[in-house]
């Protein structure tokens, strides 16, 4: 009979694994898609799995710290959606689409 | 199986599921709905993890807040469907896929055969304070923390001028000539 144990006993390996899958999965967004707000989305998505860790490295040596962290990645994450989706409405006012190879006609 | 395993594994099948069809679906907006449902269930673990006034910042952050700006711009560019929604390039995407595979094999092992985790257990267990406190929390980001949440409230209104600035300009990068 095979080991079960790795399905029964959940320890912070487990998260960290999920974490890292959530990360790789955000990765091959950044990658494969062309669509610019869902760029945006796998970019959440790996700050997610940052969050993740930390919140799981703070619940496994009992202290806080990791969760302030995560405050503060969070607010980074609403500043930088924010100010991404500007831009996309600027690129897309010119444009009227939002595929990232218009971003090779940026000029100054 | 007791019923935290159950739990988790239900959490994590939900995680991994709604951000696959975050970078699967060809039509936006439903990415941004399934991107919707992963912000739930992270916010489901962090419960799970006793890091309760987390769960509900991240459910009103990004559940709330994040995902209304991006399904609002998606209605202001009405896309309804998409010619090119994944690069070009048989071998180029393969070796994108490959790469990304690779890494994720490398951060995995990384984490078995370092086994970082099985000592602090202890050092939690003899944690006074109950966890999922409040108190805690305030003390560490209010005393000790408290000049970066400063610097991080500048931030933001820097952010939120830029942002109207970028939104409002007729010229700048992209002007018609």
């Amino acid at each position: 009979m095979p080991d079960i144990s790795i399905l029964t006993t959940i320890t912070p390996n487990h998260y960290l694994v999920l974490s890292a899958c959530l990360f790789m999965i955000g990765v091959a967004g950044v990658l494969l898609r062309r669509n610019l707000i869902v760029l945006f989305m796998s970019i959440e998505l790996m700050l997610n799995a940052v969050n993740l860790s930390f919140v799981t490295f703070s619940h496994s040596f009992g202290k806080v710290d990791g969760q302030v962290m995560v405050f503060f990645v969070m607010t980074i994450a609403a500043a930088e959606a924010a100010v991404g989706l500007a831009l996309a409405v600027s690129i897309f006012k010119r444009f009227k689409e939002v595929n990232i190879r218009f971003f090779e006609h940026l000029k100054g | 199986m007791t019923a935290d395993a159950f739990l988790f594994w239900f959490l994590a099948a939900l995680t991994i599921v709604s951000a696959l069809s975050v970078v699967l679906m060809t039509n936006p907006i439903y990415s941004a709905l399934s991107l919707a449902m992963t912000m739930v269930s992270v916010a489901a673990i962090f419960v799970t993890l006793q890091a309760y006034f987390l769960a509900g910042v991240q459910i009103i952050v990004y559940a709330g807040a994040v995902m209304v700006l991006f399904v609002m711009v998606l209605m202001l560019f009405d896309l309804k469907h998409e010619l090119q929604a994944f690069t070009r390039g048989r071998f180029s995407g393969a070796f994108k896929i490959a790469s990304i595979g690779s890494l994720a094999g490398l951060l995995v092992g990384a984490m078995y055969t370092a086994n970082v985790l099985t000592v602090p257990e202890a050092a939690s267990v003899a944690n006074t304070t109950p966890k999922g406190a409040i108190t805690p929390l305030a003390e560490e980001l209010f005393l000790r923390n408290v000049f970066g949440f400063e610097a991080l409230g500048v931030l933001l209104l820097v952010i939120a001028v830029g942002t109207v600035a970028l939104s409002r300009s007729k010229g700048g990068t992209h002007a018609r000539h």
